[in-house]
């Protein structure tokens, strides 16, 4: 299947390009980090840290390597190729997706908030795409590392305040509706994860989609013309 | 293989490619050539598929491009003009995933031999020279074994030796039976390889024929010749047809007073200029 081999591809790109040595530098010091916290603050200071960077950091990622990608010119021959957008699209998100969640197993299980594997991995896999998503969609319309940085600062802040806020002080039932927080929810499995596993999903499936829209285009656009 | 009927694309408002019709026929070479600007990588890239949004009719092995799917490119191979390659991957691994992505391919390794890239498979693209990627680069167009080849400007940037071997590579692809559309403003590479060339000047063709009939159908070949007369060199020239009545030559042959003689034909440069009043290179 032409996916499986491109997500092959993504996985040996990420490696050769370093990603995964960062993600291994940022499992170690989040979690001597987290044993440096007084035992009360360390669940939510975990969930915070899984939130806020192994989810979160396949938007950055994505950024990094859509703009090599175009940097190498390498979106020229995926262009001419079978390779459908839709194949591009989930091979990177689950590239990134798999390694987000592994990390975010290294730091959940020694911190004690890994009582459901099953909600605590969907949680993290469905937000890490998610975010990877956003980063894709930016990353198709941006061609410097500097416009790309500065076009996820919205994103950040309209995905991260609301699930902070969650967190740490206003917890309505109606928040769940955000990303977020949802992601929040499964991942401390405070109660309400379906509606929160269902929430998660869709706005995954509403960024998927918003992001085939702007490979296609991206790619197009290598024919010289902006549709 | 390729049926082209009015087409008409613009970037802008402006008219640019205008009522533009050709054929190529399967196991050509057909040359696209033209200055920079002229409209060439556009025909290609609307025969390649990545522009759709154009009038008229392409049909491109049997199929109305714009309404292509992505088994369309199954049997399209492109090389581009600049390499489009992973740079901290290896020759080999560059070639694995991209073979990858198609349903059948080639022997890497072979391919990899038959552009002498064998030996730095497995070196970092990164640590390529110029010449090295774009060997690269061409035989990755060949990879899947496609049916149609689109060589964008395939031995810029070569020394003469790796330039021969790409040109060989292609005339054998040609003897398989593949199509191929050379983009170039290289006269000398069209002149060798083209079945076929198209003069594009402004989107439009201005001439299409064999690269021979072009030549001898505009200008004949001339003769040029020198001699000293009272102390002074003088160059004289006279169309090949006319040798024998030129008694200044005759009489010059007789008594051995030629300084020089050369023949020569007009250049497709020339013929180019000639025609649109534009410089190809």
């Amino acid at each position: 299947m032409r996916i499986g081999k491109l997500l092959m591809g993504d996985v040996h790109f990420q490696f050769k390009y370093g990603f995964y040595f960062i993600y291994f530098l940022f499992t170690i010091l989040y979690i001597g980090l987290l044993f440096a916290f007084p035992e009360s603050w360390r669940q939510k200071a975990a969930i915070l840290m899984i939130f806020s960077d192994p989810a979160a950091m396949g938007l950055y990622f994505m950024g990094a390597i859509v703009l090599f990608e175009k940097s190498e010119r390498v979106l020229d021959s995926i262009a001419v190729s079978p390779v459908k957008p839709l194949e591009y699209v989930l091979s990177k998100l689950c590239s990134i997706g798999i390694i987000s969640t592994v990390v975010s197993l290294a730091i959940g299980i020694p911190a004690g908030i890994v009582t459901n594997p099953i909600t605590f991995i969907l949680g993290v896999f469905l937000c890490s795409c998610m975010f990877s998503a956003v980063g894709l969609i930016i990353a198709c319309k941006t061609t410097t590392l500097n416009q790309f940085v500065l076009a996820t600062i919205p994103a950040e802040i309209l995905i991260n305040i609301p699930a902070i806020i969650w967190l740490f002080w206003y917890k309505e039932s109606w928040l769940l509706i955000h990303p977020g927080v949802s992601m929040i929810v499964l991942c401390a499995q405070s109660g309400g994860a379906f509606p929160a596993l269902i929430f998660l999903f869709l706005w995954t499936a509403l960024f998927v989609f918003i992001a085939c829209g702007a490979v296609n285009k991206m790619l197009k656009s290598v024919g010289g013309v902006k549709l | 293989m390729i049926r082209v009927n009015n087409l008409c694309f613009s970037y802008t408002k402006k008219p640019f490619i205008e009522n533009t019709n050709f054929e190529v026929e399967s196991g050509e070479i057909f040359g696209f050539l033209g200055p920079s600007g002229a409209g060439k990588s556009t025909l290609q890239k609307i025969l390649t598929g990545l522009i759709t949004s154009y009038r008229g009719s392409v049909i491109v092995n049997g199929e109305e491009v714009r309404r292509h799917d992505n088994g369309f490119y199954e049997n399209i191979g492109v090389d581009f003009e600049f390499p489009s390659l992973y740079e901290k991957l290896t020759a080999r691994e560059n070639l694995k995933f991209f073979a990858s992505l198609y349903n059948k391919h080639r022997d890497i390794d072979k391919l990899l031999l038959s552009v002498g890239l064998i030996n730095d498979a497995d070196k970092k693209v990164s640590d390529f020279s110029k010449g090295m990627k774009s060997r690269l680069n061409f035989i990755k167009a060949l990879l899947h074994d496609p049916q149609i080849l689109f060589l964008d400007e395939p031995t810029s940037g070569l020394d003469p030796s790796s330039s021969r071997v790409m040109k060989d590579i292609i005339l054998d692809e040609k003897t398989k039976g593949k199509t191929i559309i050379l983009t170039t403003h290289n006269m000398y590479d069209a002149t060798e390889l083209c079945d076929r060339v198209a003069f594009i000047v402004d989107g439009k063709i201005r001439a299409l024929d064999t690269p021979r009939s072009l030549i001898m159908g505009r200008g004949a070949s001339k003769i040029a010749y020198t001699y000293l007369d009272n102390g002074r060199e003088v160059r004289t020239e006279i169309p090949l047809c006319k040798t024998s009545e030129d008694e200044t030559l005759s009489r010059l042959l007789r008594e051995n007073r030629l300084l020089s003689i050369h023949s020569g034909e007009p250049t497709l440069n020339d013929i180019f200029v000639e025609l649109t009043g534009r410089q190809l290179q």
